[in-house]
């Protein structure tokens, strides 16, 4: 089973022994005027909409009852990054989205766009497809 | 510990109100006792009013912190208290723990820790609050965050009886207060976010067994609507609402996950044996994708306590394009409507307008703004008791990924939670109010069970070209609809309000201050800073001859959320007004009640 697969790669990540290669793409992001993405990163936003991270974190990413991620992201790894997000911090009400299919599917992608937040690179959160 | 209620000379009101449902004798004798704070309202009518005088307006300068309770907890601490018989049961936000405490020894006299599993707390993103206990038949009623219903023994803490009432995995989960009326436990369920189909529940007292369930959509039956009896405000009258009028209004099977959750207060007229409340938002949050009026989402509900069958139903807010849940306190009281003395029910809505309605028959009478602000529909059309909408402001109609601007009230609503008190010399309503407005832009989104379902991105900031601030506190009159006095707020004012017999209103702020004021002008007699901000709701009781105010502090709940909105500085210039960065200038986390009374 694919989840049950998951859990166990997310075990081995929080032991921090392994770090399994990520897919992460090669540049990470691509923007244009600071709001064009390519495809890649605009289905990283997708995937932060519909999972609803704004509820927790703002519409801006700048944080609510969760974290700023553009705080966070200047320090966490992309491995970290990914532990977290599917694993959850449950204690400090961080759900797992380990078994939201759209997470699990476009983690790197979700990766991609909040790092590009993070640096300043992408200016808004609303992003749109370069043309 | 002796649980013996003081008073036993109104014992005999028990036989008075025998005769159309089995009443709870022992809740019974102790809310008519205002030395008691026997439910979260203080009666079952939802009025939020103390007989008790002691404190009054010309001495309320001088009350005093007389005693303070951590209760170990942080995030937000919403609802207050019981008193019942010199105990206080004492509640808090997951893991909802609770504390019976000794008035005269303030010694905890039992603690009851309910093992829940921490992931419902992800389930009720972005606050585990809760809204606080019930009592009846010598016991406490507990409605945990992971949907179990727990009993407890009131001397002892021990639970006598536990049911499941949802399915937190598919994010039904709960926040609400359980309400015993007559000798029915009624429970409702959260997660309108998670497509959670909503339905009320009552359970027996005693054994916990379920007695009847009612949902707010689907076949006529599981809702325990008569289509020949029930009826709706259409047209001017009042009218059956006929075969499948939920079914019909949805498209295909979009109701088995539409929403319209019950995680409001409820109240019960036992004259004529009916229970109201009111049904949460349509899931969700992107109209396009659910055609249709999705009945019987955003409605006012009367249903009979003995069968749970539905006399009337009215829905202020058809499709609804903006979350404005229509879960709010229904408030009964017997007030003068356009000349008229009626057997009132006053609510005020999310979606800005205060409804007074014939609770008897279930006739709209009243539908006015109690927010000037309020932008997104014109009026509520009388006859047909449907809003008229702006269209620059209809989501619905600008569609998924446009960004609609400017919509007054925000998503949190003129009013959310936070009850409102009546106070029945002056004949008015004392409102806490939100002064926020939002921008909303609705996108596609997937059903997946026990995943968000939310579809919508809002952005919400302090009502422009107002007086800056995120709150009012108002006096409204219900029966013609107006504001009376509007005492503004720098931040929404999430408290619970009480008003007294001694003419004092009690209201909290997101600062953390509990305020006294005038019934008459809003203006300030007392304040006092509590070490938290205030979600809760001020309750009241007396304990040897004394009389005690107090308030649960602790921030959080969607205000804290809501004021955190908006911070992007190019937000047309409103978002860096208010905000949360500046309510962390007056408060941080932090579950404490502080009690108050004057000195000796």
């Amino acid at each position: 089973m694919k989840k049950r697969a998951l859990i166990c790669s997310l075990a081995v990540l929080m032991t921090s022994v392994a770090v399994p290669a990520t897919a992460l793409s090669d540049p990470l992001y691509t923007v244009v005027d600071g709001y064009k993405v390519d495809p890649n990163t605009m289905q990283g936003f997708r995937t932060w909409r519909s999972a609803a991270c704004d509820r927790c974190h703002g519409p801006n990413q700048e944080g609510l009852v969760g974290p700023s991620l553009i705080e966070r992201l200047k320090v966490l790894t992309p491995e970290e990054f990914k532990t977290t997000v599917l694993g959850g911090r449950l204690a400090k009400g961080m759900p797992s989205f380990g078994e939201n299919p759209k997470v699990v599917e476009h983690i790197d992608q979700l990766y991609a766009y909040l790092k590009g937040r993070s640096d300043g690179a992408i200016t808004r959160a609303k992003v749109v497809e370069i043309e | 510990m002796s649980m013996a209620l003081k008073h036993p000379l109104i014992a005999g009101v028990v036989f008075t109100c025998a005769g159309l449902a089995h009443a709870d004798g022992q809740l019974d004798r102790a809310m008519q006792d205002p030395a008691n704070w026997a439910v979260q309202a203080g009666d079952n009518y939802n009025q939020r009013y103390s007989a008790l005088k002691q404190i009054n307006a010309g001495n309320v300068k001088k009350l005093q912190a007389a005693w303070t309770f951590s209760t170990g907890v942080l995030r937000g601490h919403e609802g207050s208290p019981l008193v019942i018989g010199g105990v206080m049961y004492i509640h808090t936000p997951f893991p909802n723990n609770v504390f019976a405490v000794d008035l005269k020894t303030q010694e905890i006299l039992w603690k009851y820790e309910p093992k829940q599993d921490s992931a419902v707390i992800a389930q009720m993103c972005c606050d585990t609050v809760n809204r606080g206990l019930a009592f009846a038949d010598g016991k406490i009623f507990l409605q945990r965050a992971d949907s179990v219903l727990d009993a407890l023994d009131a001397k002892t803490g021990k639970v006598v009886w536990s049911v499941k009432n949802g399915d937190p995995k598919l994010g039904a989960v709960a926040t609400n207060a359980p309400h015993v009326f007559g000798d029915k436990v009624i429970t409702g369920i959260s997660g309108g976010e998670w497509g959670v189909r909503g339905h009320l529940t009552a359970y027996d007292v005693k054994t916990g067994k379920q007695v009847w369930r009612g949902y707010s959509t689907g076949p006529d039956d599981e809702m325990l609507i008569d289509p020949e009896k029930t009826v709706t405000w259409s047209d001017g009258k009042l009218v059956p609402v006929g075969k499948d009028s939920s079914l019909k209004s949805w498209k295909d099977d979009q109701w088995k996950t539409g929403g319209g959750t019950t995680w409001g207060w409820y109240s019960y007229d036992k004259d004529l044996n009916l229970v109201y409340y009111g049904s949460g938002n349509p899931s969700t949050w992107n109209p396009s994708q659910r055609p249709g009026d999705n009945k019987w989402s955003m409605s006012i509900w009367a249903r009979d306590l003995n069968t749970g069958k539905v006399k009337w139903v009215y829905q202020m807010t058809p499709h609804d394009e903006w979350d404005f849940d229509g879960v709010n306190e229904m408030i009964l009281a017997d007030i003068d409507v356009k000349g008229k003395k009626t057997k009132a029910l006053v609510h005020f809505d999310r979606n800005g307008f205060g409804y007074t309605l014939d609770r008897t028959t279930g006739a709209l009478l009243v539908a006015e703004k109690y927010d000037p602000a309020v932008n997104w529909a014109t009026h509520v059309d009388m006859k047909t008791g449907r809003p008229e909408v702006v269209a620059k402001y209809s989501t619905q109609q600008n569609g998924p990924d446009v960004n609609t601007k400017g919509i007054c009230p925000a998503a949190l609503g003129s009013k959310d939670q936070q009850p409102a008190s009546f106070h029945p010399k002056t004949g008015l309503f004392y409102v806490p109010t939100n002064h926020v407005c939002m921008d909303y832009e609705p996108f596609e989104i997937q059903y997946t069970a026990g995943q968000p379902y939310v579809g919508a991105t809002l952005s919400m900031y302090p009502a422009p070209k107002s007086h800056g601030g995120m709150g009012n506190f108002i006096a409204w009159d219900a029966g013609k609809g107006k504001i009376v006095w509007s005492k503004p707020e720098k931040f929404s004012v999430w408290s619970g309000a009480l008003t007294t017999a001694g003419d004092v209103l009690f209201y909290g702020t997101l600062e953390g201050y509990l305020k006294a004021v005038s019934l008459k002008d809003g203006k300030e007699l007392w304040k006092f800073k509590t070490p938290s901000g205030i979600i809760g709701n001020v309750f009241t009781y007396m304990y040897e001859g004394k009389q005690y105010v107090g308030v649960y502090s602790g921030i959080g709940g969607w205000a804290g959320i809501g004021m955190a909105a908006g911070l992007e500085k190019d937000a047309e210039g409103l978002g860096a007004v208010g905000g949360y960065r500046d309510l962390q200038k007056h408060t941080a986390l932090g579950g404490s009640l502080t009690v108050f009374a004057l000195p000796d």
